[in-house]
């Protein structure tokens, strides 16, 4: 028992990833509200960075800024340039998303994804 | 250096990074030329893409001459730097992009002044240049997380060019698809850090040679991120379960989007994941895992469910959607039959099924753009007023149900093959069962559009026969009739297509 608690608190980064992904993932899934559709989404890509830097991070050493004479050991540093990438692709489907939302709530007066498919329904 | 040798030594060195960066940088130039005189936009981006078609024809005659083309970004070597292969699949799929999207793009520059505010007509060349340069670049790139971002890109793109319309339907259709797409992209990123995580690479090669060891040491990992991989592409290449977004965004977007979504959207992200599945993932791990089993069940319910939904559809386009989630299961079944003949099929059905569902849809959008006519009871007696539209329809019709001398049928008939060659004779009876109900919703409306009468239109008498018809423009004509000529030609002679995917098939396995 000690020791799987020990463990997971060696890898606590991807432990509170995975939950953070979970969190995110149960959000998107069961609200019908398109707003929390969003954040859910969000939460769900910042689960994802988080797993992603944390791969690349290791306890006691610093970012690969080479100083000279100083002895020191480095990280990883392509996790975190990727995921600026990363980050900047989620800004943009987060910006896309939203504006699509006020195009929806402009023309069905709502922001409940059941109500939009029952105002539909009853168009058919 | 002069302009002229500089022009060379970019056809030469250049080439394959030429084609996606080209057609970017007239995509993110148009907005420009927009406010600047407007009516150049369309000129340009079909400019830009026969350019276009003339660098991957060179890059062709390199690839058959000396061999795959690996362009390394930048001069770093392979680890480090980013690569692009154009090995014979890469330029099989270049090449369909190429010539198919031009087509589509002749005919919708007519179709959408029809369909779009002028304010927003600019801005469709930017989308539809960007998405068909993502799209080249997914076919060609050889790094994991080059084609995370080209992915993104394509589904911006792709929910853009339908959301532009901005009617409640297409924005409402193309938020849905935002949404299950991110899910999708999300969890491909995913799989990509628990590959990243053991294997220290990103290049499709040296990880897959990193995997061939890690796969005893970590496998967890790898089952995990081929699970995540599996279900980031199903959603968007809409096989069965997951293709929900697929009928809204497919027939609500406008005709040469849809089109462009249907034709060549979708399969690219079954070629993306064939490449991965090939040349990433350890054969190995397939011993333990049906994943191709797997494949082919939900290819055959993606058949099978397909064809029954498009055949309770009254809506025309949406008919045509619901028979693209059909088709897109053939491509599937090659996948997952993974032998020589089954693998053939299944990329051919890629280019034949570009070429037809791209010349139903747009011959919808003909019948749309003439007369507005979207309900299929509709059309009865269609085909005399607008004899090229649903002749080709009917060339269209034929292909999707696999008559022989059309296209449709040379693909079928390999999977066919795959099938008995790997033993499975049973999705040989999927394949005829969907031809049959292919030909159940097809042909109705043929014979409709030919032979039907009015037999209710008491009040509309006086407009002879019902129907109001405008003349079909001749931009609007030839691309139809070239892509109803391509039907037919590569029916008639598959071996001009077929010798570059017998040589992508033969790397592969």
């Amino acid at each position: 028992m000690i020791d799987i608690a020990m463990r997971l608190y060696e890898n606590v980064y991807f432990l509170v990833a995975m939950i953070l992904f979970i969190i995110g993932f149960h959000t998107l899934l069961t609200h019908s509200n398109l707003i929390k559709k969003v954040i859910g989404l969000n939460i769900m890509d910042t689960a994802i960075f988080l797993f992603f830097v944390s791969i690349g991070f290791v306890e006691g050493r610093v970012a690969p800024v080479i100083e000279p004479g100083v002895d020191q050991a480095y990280i990883n540093p392509l996790p975190t340039v990727l995921i600026l990438t990363g980050i900047v692709v989620a800004v943009s489907v987060t910006a896309f998303a939203l504006s699509l939302i006020v195009k929806i709530y402009e023309s069905y007066g709502t922001l409940d994804a059941e109500e939009i498919m029952r105002i539909r329904s009853t168009e058919q | 250096m002069s302009l002229v040798e500089f022009l060379i030594l970019l056809f030469q060195e250049h080439a394959p990074v030429m084609v996606v960066v080209f057609v970017l940088f007239v995509s993110y130039l148009l907005p420009l030329i927009d406010l600047w005189k407007r009516e150049w936009c369309a000129s340009i981006a079909i400019a830009a893409l026969v350019i276009t078609l003339v660098f991957i024809g060179f890059i062709g005659h390199q690839v058959f001459t000396f061999g795959p083309i690996l362009y390394e970004m930048g001069s770093w070597a392979a680890p480090w730097g980013i690569q692009f292969m154009v090995d014979y699949l890469g330029l099989f799929m270049l090449i369909t992009i190429g010539v198919v999207s031009l087509i589509i793009l002749v005919f919708g520059a007519k179709d959408l002044t029809h369909e779009l505010k002028p304010r927003v007509r600019g801005w469709y060349y930017t989308l539809y240049l960007l998405l068909v340069g993502s799209m080249m670049g997914l076919a060609i790139t050889n790094d994991l997380f080059n084609m995370f971002v080209f992915m993104e890109i394509c589904s911006i793109a792709a929910c853009a060019i339908i959301s532009i319309k901005s009617d409640r339907e297409c924005v409402e259709a193309s938020f849905k698809y935002l949404i299950l797409s991110a899910i999708g992209t999300g969890g491909v990123l995913l799989s990509i850090a628990l590959l990243y995580m053991i294997t220290g690479h990103l290049n499709f090669d040296y990880m897959g040679a990193a995997l061939e060891t890690a796969i005893h040491l970590y496998p967890n990992n790898i089952v995990v991120s081929l699970a995540l991989f599996s279900i980031g592409f199903v959603v968007k290449a809409a096989l069965f379960p997951l293709h929900v977004w697929l009928p809204d965004a497919h027939s609500s977007a406008p005709s040469p989007s849809s089109a462009m979504l249907s034709g060549l959207v979708i399969k690219i992200y079954a070629v993306v994941y064939l490449k991965l599945l090939v040349r990433v993932f350890p054969a190995e791990l397939f011993a333990n895992i049906p994943l191709f089993d797997i494949i082919l069940i939900l290819a055959s319910l993606s058949i099978f469910f397909g064809s029954v939904f498009a055949m309770f559809q009254d809506d025309i386009k949406r008919m045509l959607a619901f028979s693209s989630i059909a088709q897109i299961g053939y491509v599937f079944l090659g996948i997952g039959l993974l032998n020589s003949s089954g693998l053939t099929g299944g990329l051919l059905h890629i280019f034949n099924h570009a070429f037809m569902k791209s010349m139903l849809f747009l011959s919808a959008g003909a019948v749309i753009y003439c007369t507005g006519i979207r309900k299929i009871k509709d059309l009865k007696g269609i085909g005399l007023k607008m004899p090229l539209v649903m002749g080709m329809f009917t060339i269209g019709a034929m292909a999707m149900v696999g008559i022989p001398a059309t296209n449709g049928f040379i693909s079928k008939l390999h999977l066919a093959l795959g099938t008995l060659e790997a033993g499975k004779p049973i999705y040989l009876g999927v394949i005829l069962l969907s031809s049959l109900l292919n030909a159940v919703y097809y042909f109705p409306i043929v014979i409709n559009a030919f032979f039907g009468t009015h037999d209710e239109d008491h009040e509309d008498e006086h407009h002879e026969g019902g129907i109001q018809c405008k003349k079909l423009p001749l931009q609007m004509a030839v691309p139809l009739a070239v892509l109803g000529f391509g039907c037919l030609f590569f029916g008639l002679y598959p071996k001009y297509i077929l010798i570059i995917i017998e040589r992508a098939v033969q790397l592969m396995l």
